[in-house]
């Protein structure tokens, strides 16, 4: 049998100008060959033809350029959400949608632990529920023996029942300020923040390290990110002890194991520290692992009146957002990490913090000029054009947050922001049109992975409502499929091996049902995700 | 059952002092075992040596957590601590430079075994004002002082009255300046001072003790009711308290923080209360605990 093996395809999407389109695709070492019809590879010597993708449309592989590992993890507890979502096993969790639905939903899951295992949730979102807040009452129909916690979606809060408060001794006395209780003085269950939930966590043996660290997590990473296309995905904050190094070494090393993950080293200690870290993981890369970019972050999230913003502020007159690094800290690294040449995915949400992210690095470039940098501001999310041109001026790659205008932007109009800001937030138009280079994203597990979902955020703009918000900042389809494949393999600097299906580079491709180009484009978030080819692996669903 | 741990936070922006503070800390005959956790961007220089003579322990925290602003890594590692066969006497927290110190003491409020140590923010005199007005950060860093049970102003040549007065006014907690002060130790853990270490052309022993131990018994209600009116100028208040029916409560009060915990046998009461000298004297205490 030959080495050389031609996929024929109903139509292969290149996004590769020279041959936007094409039938078949040869593959040798999984590296692309030949692209074009069924004889493409023909001078290459003898060929195996394939047409088991044959009824399929090809993309190149897409690439979720924002993303923590955590979002495969999570799914180790039940998914009390208000949305659809599907778990790595392509289960389909419906959304809960009212307070009998949770409790319903929950005591279906519950019937399936073991008795002495406590019920754990996340995702929950107590925004959607507008009827009354989520209690212990309604926690204690689910179960009077076992421990009940329901995380809330921000992971700031949970509800928990009467069993976990009495574990945790919380009553009437208890005196902590996120321990919230009602109008009978006693605890209502809703807990708030880290110091409040914290007792209920330690005797659930709920720990979020694990999450993001174990060898499952990694595996189930690769089973969320499969069922979306992704056969690139980031990891963006990333510890790297030495020990998650070897696991991540050893599970993407499997043959089998068909996805690449490019973590950034989380920047959480001293300047030269953290670049002398990046700069030795970096010599350990791998094909499947690339290490060496490191990750800062500055502000916190707009929903939650973190982000750092510019006048006038938030519309209900709360106080500016917080710094969860210093200002003068971003600029010492900054400049260390720019002299050192190491890439940096910066976290900015409010459009202060964006400022001052590119103040920093155009500190850092004066003193340290270096071509080609491609430093990623990542969200940008009230970035507008004045910014982006900044950004483009410096060769700055923005990958901007589309998921939230479908997810939180009606509480952006609503709440936050207020309309005018929020129409223009992740203006993806004005980003390109400042010349820009892009990628969108999901930030999983805050929204499900999705990319041709993320794409249709970006395209139409819809909110959770159904409303439009802001027609201006729209994209064309073939904007937002280049912003998930080649652009966003622009952002990580590996737009030489994957984002277009083209000769000579990985043979990394999205099998998808139906073609995203000729669908409403308001149906490409349904545009059926068959599975991955990667390397010149087919792994379907 | 263990005891439960006490844990105290030192707060302060970058470059404060708040290293400084706790080497101090552990230089002094407090006779405590000290678990020192250190969560901040920058190189460690807590000194090997003197946690090494005591004893002593620290660890070294990432804040490495999807979620921005949650710093689950933290209260894990507190988590880890708790477990231990062993407990240390007092766990000390080097807040980050820019951590708001309150969500973090806030554990030693909710969590039955720990017990509030209050938080002590460091200032540097000679910035503070000028850091307060950044456009920037500078409500970031009010809001550590306002926050604080204790301020610590730090790297002033001769006291600043008037910066003093304002941290006061700004945050309702005991303001000292630490040139002033030759042991820390009994206001950041509590409990009386051992011996005073007498430092060359510094002799005062800045500090007003009292203990009690009666048979006053007081539900949770009187409990609070008697706490709210305490004595200003008693800095902390600590100690056991019975209750009726043989159960008791375990009091920590440290400036303006009040924590009470049930505990299930109750001893008798015995309780001890630390004050600044000149603010308050042992008369005042014992009338008003015993009125």
């Amino acid at each position: 049998m030959s080495d050389i093996v031609v996929y024929s395809a109903k139509k292969i999407i290149t996004m590769d100008v020279n041959r936007p389109e094409a039938t078949h695709v040869a593959v040798r070492n999984g590296e692309v060959l030949a692209v074009g019809d069924a004889r493409c590879a023909d001078q290459w010597g003898t060929v195996t033809h394939d047409d088991s993708l044959k009824d399929a449309v090809l993309m190149p592989g897409f690439i979720e350029a924002h993303a923590h590992m955590m979002a495969g993890a999570m799914w180790e507890y039940a998914y009390a959400g208000f949305h659809d979502r599907i778990d790595p096993d392509g289960k389909l969790w419906p959304g809960l949608t009212d307070i009998d639905a949770v409790i319903g939903g929950l005591s279906d899951y519950a019937q399936g632990l073991d008795d002495d295992a406590p019920l754990v949730g996340w995702g929950f979102d107590p925004i959607f529920l507008k009827t009354e807040r989520l209690s212990k009452k309604h926690l204690d129909q689910i179960s009077t023996t076992k421990p009940i916690a329901i995380l809330y979606s921000n992971l700031h809060l949970m509800c928990v029942n009467s069993v976990a408060l009495e574990m945790a001794g919380f009553d009437h006395t208890t005196n902590a300020e996120g321990v919230i209780k009602g109008p009978d003085g006693t605890p209502t269950g809703e807990l708030q923040e880290m110091a409040a939930m914290f007792p209920v966590m330690r005797r659930l043996n709920i720990d979020f390290r694990g999450l993001s660290q174990k060898e499952t997590s990694i595996r189930a990473y690769a089973d969320v990110s499969r069922r979306a296309g992704v056969t690139t995905v980031t990891d963006l904050y990333s510890e790297m002890e030495e020990e998650d190094v070897a696991t991540m070494l050893r599970v993407t090393g499997e043959d089998s194991y068909p996805l690449r993950i490019v973590p950034a080293l989380g920047a959480m200690s001293g300047p030269k520290a953290i670049a002398d870290k990046a700069e030795a993981l970096a010599k350990r890369s791998t094909d499947k692992l690339r290490l060496g970019a490191v990750k800062l972050m500055t502000d916190g999230a707009i929903q939650g009146w973190t982000a750092r913003i510019k006048s006038p502020g938030y519309v209900g007159g709360q106080p500016n957002g917080i710094w969860n690094t210093p200002p003068e800290v971003i600029f010492q690294l900054v400049e260390e990490l720019n002299s050192r040449g190491i890439q940096m995915h910066i976290h900015v949400n409010g459009d202060e913090a964006a400022e001052v992210a590119l103040n920093a690095i155009e500190a850092a470039l004066r003193k340290h000029p270096w071509m080609g940098h491609r430093h990623v501001l990542q969200h940008c999310q009230m970035m507008g054009r004045d910014l982006f041109t900044r950004a483009a001026d410096m060769g700055l790659c923005c990958n901007i947050f589309a998921n939230h205008i479908y997810y939180f932007g009606d509480q952006h109009v609503a709440m936050t922001i207020g309309v005018d800001r929020a129409e223009r937030m992740d203006g993806a138009r004005s980003a390109i049109d400042a010349g820009v280079n892009i990628a969108i994203h999901s930030d999983a597990p805050v929204t499900p992975m999705a990319p041709l979902f993320t794409a249709w955020c970006a395209v139409n703009r819809q909110t959770t409502s159904g409303r439009t918000l802001g027609h201006a900042q729209q994209i064309t389809v073939q904007e937002a499929l280049f912003a998930i494949t080649l652009g966003a393999a622009y952002t990580l600097k590996l737009d030489r091996e994957i984002g277009s299906i083209q000769t000579g580079k990985r043979a990394d491709f999205t099998v998808l049902g139906d073609d995203p180009t000729k669908v409403d484009p308001m149906a490409l978030k349904d545009v059926p995700v068959l599975g991955t080819v990667f390397g010149g692996r087919v792994h379907l669903l | 059952m263990k005891p439960r741990l006490p844990l105290a936070v030192v707060s302060g922006y970058l470059g404060a002092g708040k290293t400084t503070l706790i080497n101090r800390l552990l230089s002094e005959p407090h006779g405590l075992r000290l678990l020192v956790m250190v969560n901040d961007f920058g190189a460690i220089n807590i000194d090997a040596d003197l946690l090494a003579e005591a004893g002593d322990d620290t660890m070294t925290l990432t804040n490495g957590c999807v979620c921005c602003t949650m710093g689950a890594d933290l209260y894990m590692a507190i988590g880890d601590v708790l477990d231990r066969d062993t407990r240390p006497d007092y766990l000390v927290i080097e807040a980050s430079g820019i951590a708001d110190p309150a969500r973090i003491a806030q554990v030693a409020m909710a969590e039955p075994d720990l017990v509030y140590g209050g938080i002590a923010t460091v200032v540097d005199g000679q910035t503070y004002a000028s850091l307060v007005a950044d456009p920037l950060i500078g409500a970031q860093i009010e809001r550590q002082t306002s926050v604080a049970d204790l301020v610590l102003i730090s790297k002033l040549d001769h006291p600043d009255p008037a910066l003093t007065l304002r941290l006061g006014v700004q945050s309702r907690a005991a303001v000292v300046d630490l040139a002033e002060r030759n042991a820390l130790a009994p206001l950041l853990f509590g409990g009386a001072p051992r011996t005073i270490p007498m430092v060359k052309g510094q002799a005062h022993a800045p500090y007003v003790t009292w203990s009690s131990s009666s048979p006053i018994q007081l539900d949770h209600e009187a409990l609070l009711a008697k706490l709210n009116t305490r004595p200003a100028g008693l800095f902390r208040f600590k100690g056991f308290v019975a209750g009726p029916s043989g159960r008791g409560w375990e009091v920590h009060c440290v400036g303006p923080a009040v924590s009470v915990k049930p505990i299930s046998q109750a001893q008798g009461t015995k309780v001890v209360g630390i004050g600044l000298e000149g603010q308050i004297n042992p008369e005042q205490i014992e009338n008003w605990w015993l009125d």
